[in-house]
């Protein structure tokens, strides 16, 4: 069912699996600040920190050896679709329930 | 702009954290009972306790790829087979003991506990109690009196916790029945005492 | 009438005059937290420091227990704070109430003393049952459980009978539940099995359960209730997103129980169900990225409680690299099998407990002053440009972080050493932690935990001596909408 890390790639799965969420953070956070200040130049960054993010996640599934088991293949998959549309769920959140009253200059994509 | 969606609406997100926490609650139910059933005692992951009657050895898995315990010939804890009931009762008293000397605010027992002394998972095969001839004896003489007997470079030592000579012997029994449990692999990479006749 | 810059007592709702009582056990608490975690750090690098009078496992008992009880203190002062204003109503039963606290904290004090001055008893259930039941977190004997689970049942009964005689708002409807679950889950601890894997299968439910999840939902109450008070946020956006956060919330949290499960004798499917609820755990917390933002951005209101907000923000980042960062990078089961018991999960433990709720306990203890004193003002412009609380804010986030990093170090090599090399043996262990990175990473511990000491003295000066003698009230936050 798993198949334990080598030593080797201790570090590596240490530093990707923090990046993976450290870049899922600032993408979100771009994302949002992009959307609600209305800077569509910052757009290109959130999703560049998304490639990272992929990157990360990619290299981690590798040193950990994740890859070599369907089950595992599907968690990383969750986890790249995942990330890439919950920001995106949460902004149509944020202005789905703050949509009276607010008067907020924000685009909805 | 939009307004009132009903994905968006307060009623529409109470109902869901409902039907999530429920959903998740059953779930669990269910994997619960699925578990208990898997590690009930007598089973092939947490076996009966009179295997403290066999040896208990932990080996390389091919397919599983980590070591698993593999229950051996008979050999039989201070040289007496107990039965069904009385290992129990030996190695009852070996868990309460465990619990009552507070083992686990300086050990970890499954990995479970504090980081100040080492895992007691694996403790019964051990390389550090020497030949396994030798190893409940000095098991037992440990644990009665730890303040004098050599650990380690650093100074940290076990203390003296009033366990009695009968507690011991429980305890020996606990770990060396606790050393039987399929965990998973872990700990991994334990090189264990010598055991081959 | 208003008594401005007095602690008075006239300025509290009969709640909240329960509630300051809590508090001050829980900042007492706090404090016997701080000191034996000093005590047993530095145990680490002079054994013989106490050794036969207050052993580690003493030490650490106390560290620990202290822990939870003053968080659940916090907690429990916290929903009888927002009570009243909350239900506009008064609380039904002040006085069982009252009588509960003080049945409570004798009983902790009990506890503790049994603690420190018995320690330990024979192998029998006597023990569990009178001094110490040996699991960790957990260790209260049996008597003391019943105390609790009958305390956190009067609670539970004064908040929903005053909900229900008042107004029974959405964020009433989300406490009530929890407190149930609340006490409901503590009973999972509370019986005695020889089978070590179905004690620690339930043990976890306790642990994990109360932790992670009905703690992060009553954080998730306080903090809408303190949105509205302090920021001035309309309820309707506030209960939509509490609904949304419990749902998150319980959605990965409730099943992320699995990545406890992977190595006490519990079956493989946990693996994936642990691993999978993991990778997910982390989506609340991106969640609150986005709608901070948002709300940021949506609104200008200036807030009326600079300390509280101050700890809300660290509250923020505290969660996020605690339980995010620092949880994710060794949860996989496949890293995981190497960590597991080390430093890593102290140092994790750490900065979560803190970043979660510590923080968001200390920013309702300035709330809870503020209105104390009358309702005092408390955002810029403060004696001595508020240096007190400022400078505990940051020893203590600072302390914190060090200890977490330096836990960190040590856990590092210990997973490499120990775990992966030497397998976990009586002989790797001491190899590990006589390694020069472990043993200086346990010297940095202790001093940062040294620093945070110093940085919990501040806060204690800060919560009795700021806003004394403050004649300006403060400006109420504005309300949108």
């Amino acid at each position: 069912m798993i198949e334990p890390a080598s030593l080797g790639n201790f570090f590596t799965i240490f530093f990707t699996a923090a990046m993976v969420i450290l870049l899922g953070a600032l993408y979100a956070l771009l994302f949002a600040y992009s959307r609600i200040r209305l800077v569509p130049a910052l757009m290109p960054l959130a999703y560049l920190s998304y490639v990272g993010l992929f990157i990360s996640t990619l290299v981690l599934a590798k040193a950990a050896n994740l890859l070599s088991h369907p089950l595992w293949v599907a968690v990383v998959v969750c986890m790249l679709v995942g990330y890439l549309l919950a920001p995106h769920a949460i902004w149509h959140l944020c202005v789905g329930t703050h949509a009276r009253g607010d008067a907020v200059p924000v685009k909805v994509s | 702009m939009a307004t009132n969606q009903w994905w968006a609406s307060e009623t529409f997100w109470r109902k869901t954290a409902i039907w999530v926490t429920g959903g998740s609650m059953v779930v669990l139910m269910l994997l619960t009972m699925d578990t208990l059933s898997q590690i009930s005692v007598g089973t092939t992951r947490v076996p009966a306790y009179s295997v403290i009657n066999n040896r208990i050895e932990y080996k390389f898995d091919e397919q599983r790829k980590v070591q698993v315990p593999v229950i051996g010939a008979k050999e039989p804890l201070f040289g007496k087979e107990l039965s069904e009931e009385e290992a129990e009762a030996l190695v009852k008293l070996g868990k309460l003991t465990t619990q009552a000397k507070n083992c686990m605010n300086c050990h970890t027992l499954l990995g479970n506990g504090a980081y100040y002394a080492p895992d007691l998972t694996k403790a019964w095969l051990d390389q550090y109690w020497g030949t396994k001839e030798v190893r409940e004896v000095q098991m037992v003489e440990f644990l009665k009196d730890p303040s004098d007997k050599l650990h380690n470079s650093m100074g940290r030592r076990m203390p003296k916790l009033g366990i009695t000579d009968e507690e011991a012997r429980g305890v020996v029994a606990f770990l060396k029945w606790m050393s039987s449990i399929d965990t998973n692999g872990f700990p991994y990479n334990f090189k264990s005492i010598e055991q081959e006749n | 009438m208003a008594t401005l810059g007095i602690c008075d007592s006239a300025n509290l709702n009969g709640g909240q005059k329960l509630a300051v009582k809590y508090f001050t056990v829980a900042i007492t608490l706090f404090g016997a937290q701080v000191l034996f975690g000093l005590l047993a750090g530095l145990q680490y690098l002079m054994p013989d420091f106490l050794y036969g009078v207050l052993d580690f496992s003493v030490n650490r008992m106390v560290h620990i227990n202290a822990l939870v009880v003053w968080m659940l203190y916090g907690f429990l002062g916290s929903v009888y704070w927002l009570l009243e204003e909350e239900s506009q109503h008064e609380v039904v039963g002040l006085k069982l109430g009252n009588l509960i606290f003080w049945v409570l904290t004798a009983a902790v004090t009990v506890v503790v003393l049994v603690y420190l001055l018995v320690q330990v008893g024979p192998g029998k259930e006597s023990t569990i049952w009178l001094i110490n039941e040996g699991r960790e977190y957990i260790e209260a004997p049996r008597w003391a459980d019943i105390g609790i689970v009958v305390s956190v049942l009067v609670v539970f009964y004064n908040v929903a009978a005053t909900f229900s005689k008042g107004r029974y708002t959405g964020i009433a409807g989300v406490l009530v539940l929890d407190m149930l679950a609340l006490f409901g889950i503590y009973l999972a601890g509370m019986f005695y099995t020889t089978n070590i894997s179905i004690d620690q299968y339930w043990w976890w439910w306790v642990i994990h359960l109360w932790v992670e999840a009905t703690w992060e939902v009553m954080v998730a109450c306080i903090m809408a209730y303190g949105l509205m008070k302090v920021l001035g946020v309309r309820r309707k956006i506030v209960e939509t997103w509490l609904y949304i956060e419990v749902a998150l919330m319980f959605g990965s949290g409730i099943l992320g129980l699995g990545h406890h499960y992977f190595w006490i004798g519990t079956p493989e499917y946990w693996f994936s169900i642990g691993g999978f609820f993991s990778a997910l755990e982390p989506i609340p917390l991106v969640a609150m990225v986005v709608h901070a933002v948002f709300d940021a951005g949506a609104r200008h209101a200036k807030n009326s409680n600079h300390p509280t907000m101050a700890w809300l923000i660290a509250h923020a980042f505290g969660n996020f690299f605690g339980a995010g960062v620092w949880g994710f990078m060794h949860t996989l089961p496949q890293i995981n099998l190497y960590t597991h018991g080390t430093q890593w999960s102290a140092s994790h433990g750490h900065l979560a407990f803190f970043g979660a709720y510590a923080t968001i306990i200390i920013a309702m203890f300035y709330l809870a002053v503020q209105h104390w004193r009358g309702g005092v003002w408390m955002s810029g412009d403060l004696p001595g440009n508020g240096w007190k609380w400022k400078w505990s804010l940051g020893l203590l986030n600072l302390g914190m972080v060090g200890m977490t990093v330096s836990m960190l170090v040590s856990g590092y090599v210990q997973s490499q050493i120990e775990r992966a090399i030497e397998g976990s043996s009586w002989i790797g262990y001491f190899a590990a932690q006589a390694h020069p990175w472990f043993v200086q990473g346990m010297w940095w511990r202790e001093l940062f935990g040294v620093m945070f000491a110093v940085g919990f003295v501040l806060l204690v000066w800060d919560l009795m001596t700021i806003g004394k003698g403050e004649k300006r009230a403060l400006v109420p936050a504005v309300s949108e909408g």
